[in-house]
């Protein structure tokens, strides 16, 4: 039962930095690698303002503007530079590891004792209790906001830039600012969830952006997996699913006596494994169709 | 009046300051008065693709001029001067956004040349009537397929839409890249028809890159031949009217001293 509450909240809490990601990887076809450093970056800046005492909420908030400056950065860079975009992220990445260590001080804060964060403003709550709340709230709030942006004049602009660039130019969309808004909210969404998750876990650390990206995809992934084809908003409810459910696998490894410290090769690995899954169903369905094929030509000659 | 399309000493080159340097268009001089309907025909390699696409702003112009409406366009991306053209593609699936519904990427066209903001729905329901109405013209039964995905459509159905998006803000410039060479000749002559329909009901400039000698006579007031990056022949009004394949045969061996061998013209 704790194993399922603990998944809960953090899977809650992965979900809305996959949900980040998403934005990127499948609205640009972008792997964008900034999400590594916006995680921390997110963190850091909440941690830093909560340990001066800044109202938690304020902090959180400053966390999603920062991510949504690293975005801009990237998507500079990527559009206006022309740096492909695998590149641009790793550049921002490293770049933010030292502003990140900049804006702490030192390679990580603690948030444990008296300070306030959004999960000691609920006290009457345990702490996986609060975080499932909070969790909750926030991510009904990105999805509901997503949902209607994207379906605004300049989000249904941007869809199409992803969806077929020369055609939106054509119809006078200006892709370069398009994509940049996408990798600021994408970015934003990232440092949401490392503001959040430095209060829930009671720390920022500079290295605990590691893994951001390769979490976020496994979570899409399982989602896209599990249920195909679906609406933009539905897409985003099952990538909460998705990321529980990749939350409670990891879960049960650790639980079964896997090493913590062998665990980002499990990431890599299963994020290559559900990668291949689109891939397998395919060949299993093909070779399923040619035996069957096979069966009824033979019992065809045999008439 | 001012000229609804103005081209004046339009040069392009190719590998500019190498060994492999080709100048594609040599000195373009051309003016479109409003509401002319030219077909572009010429072999391969004679430039019409590379006068279209400075045109259109998808290749940055080496020396010359482009005015549309009388306005300096030569230096605006293709983003910015998409208020003044609407423009369809020869690959049916270059004109829409496979992923978005149909009404969608039409609602995507309604606001070409517009500032886009967050406040307002991109589709608006106020509109699906007036979409509606427009996707019957049509004839293809499209009207009722309002929220099917565009890409889910066949490549003549897409092209149609193409062009109605192209069309549903009345450019002042249609640009028509051979947007039919890619269909089958029942789906072209479709396509062909509700572009003279369309061009003729909103009285549009057009210029229309074509491959087919036979549509170039048909359809359009004026006929422009290009021919080593310069125009060879520029006939309208009745001698255009009047001109056969034959008679554009010879003019076009009397003009540049040489046969017009290239298969692909010829054959159409």
């Amino acid at each position: 039962m704790d194993l399922l509450i603990s998944s809960l909240s953090l899977g809650l809490l992965w979900s809305i930095m996959a949900i980040g990601v998403y934005l990127t990887f499948r609205i640009l076809d972008i792997a964008d690698m900034t999400a590594e450093g916006s995680f921390p970056l997110g963190a850091a800046i909440t941690a830093r303002q909560i340990v001066a005492g800044v109202n938690p909420w304020v902090a959180t908030l400053s966390g999603f503007l920062a991510g949504c400056l690293a975005g801009l950065i990237s998507g500079f860079m990527h559009t206006k530079l022309k740096i492909p975009a695998l590149l641009t992220g790793i550049l921002t990445l490293t770049g933010l590891y030292s502003v990140n260590l900049l804006i702490m001080g030192q390679s990580n804060i603690s948030l444990l004792g008296r300070v306030k964060t959004v999960i000691s403003l609920l006290p009457d709550m345990s702490t996986s209790s609060a975080a499932i709340l909070i969790g909750v709230v926030v991510l009904a709030l990105v999805i509901g906001l997503l949902v209607v942006f994207f379906n605004t004049e300049v989000g249904l602009a941007a869809r199409a830039v992803g969806n077929n660039e020369e055609m939106s130019a054509a119809n006078g969309i200006n892709a370069d600012n398009m994509k940049i808004i996408i990798y600021m909210i994408s970015n934003g969404l990232i440092a949401l969830a490392g503001s959040l998750m430095a209060q829930i876990n009671g720390y920022a650390d500079s290295s605990m952006g590691i893994g951001t990206i390769v979490i976020a995809l496994a979570a899409i992934i399982i989602a896209e997996v599990l249920v195909a084809n679906l609406s933009f908003g539905m897409r985003l409810v099952t990538i909460v699913g998705g990321a529980i459910i990749y939350r409670l696998i990891i879960a049960l490894v650790l639980q079964w006596g896997v090493d913590p410290n062998n665990l980002r090769l499990f990431y890599a690995l299963m994020l290559a494994l559900f990668l291949s899954v689109p891939l397998l169903q395919k060949r299993i369905g093909q070779r399923r169709r040619r035996q069957k094929n096979i069966a009824e030509m033979e019992a065809d000659q045999d008439d | 009046m001012t000229n609804a399309l103005e081209l004046r000493k339009l040069h392009q080159f190719f590998n500019q300051g190498t060994v492999n340097e080709r100048h594609v268009l040599k000195g373009i001089d051309l003016k479109l008065a409003p509401g002319e309907f030219v077909a572009v025909i010429g072999g391969n390699g004679a430039g019409k693709s590379t006068l279209l696409n400075s045109i259109a702003g998808s290749l940055p112009v080496d020396q010359g001029q482009i005015k549309i409406e009388g306005e300096d366009v030569t230096y605006e991306t293709v983003a910015k001067r998409a208020r003044l053209i609407g423009r369809v593609f020869q690959d049916p699936q270059m004109g829409t956004a496979p992923l978005l519904t149909v009404e969608e990427n039409l609602s995507l066209a309604l606001l070409r040349g517009q500032k886009r903001n967050c406040w307002s729905f991109g589709v608006k329901k106020k509109q699906r009537q007036f979409l509606q109405e427009q996707l019957a013209l049509l004839n293809l039964g499209l009207e009722d397929r309002l929220s099917a995905e565009i890409g889910l459509l066949s490549g003549g159905q897409r092209q149609a839409i193409t062009l109605l998006m192209a069309t549903l803000q009345n450019p002042a410039l249609l640009l028509l890249d051979e947007h039919t060479a890619a269909l089958d000749p029942q789906t072209s002559q479709i396509v062909m028809t509700l572009t003279a329909q369309l061009v003729a009901e909103k009285q549009l400039t057009t210029l229309m890159i074509t491959h087919n000698m036979a549509d170039a006579l048909k359809f359009g007031n004026r006929l422009i031949m290009l021919d080593q990056g310069q125009i060879a022949i520029d006939v309208a009004g009745a001698e255009k009217a009047q001109l056969t394949v034959p008679d554009l045969l010879a003019l076009f061996k009397h003009k540049s001293g040489q046969d017009l061998t290239d298969d692909r013209v010829l054959l159409s």
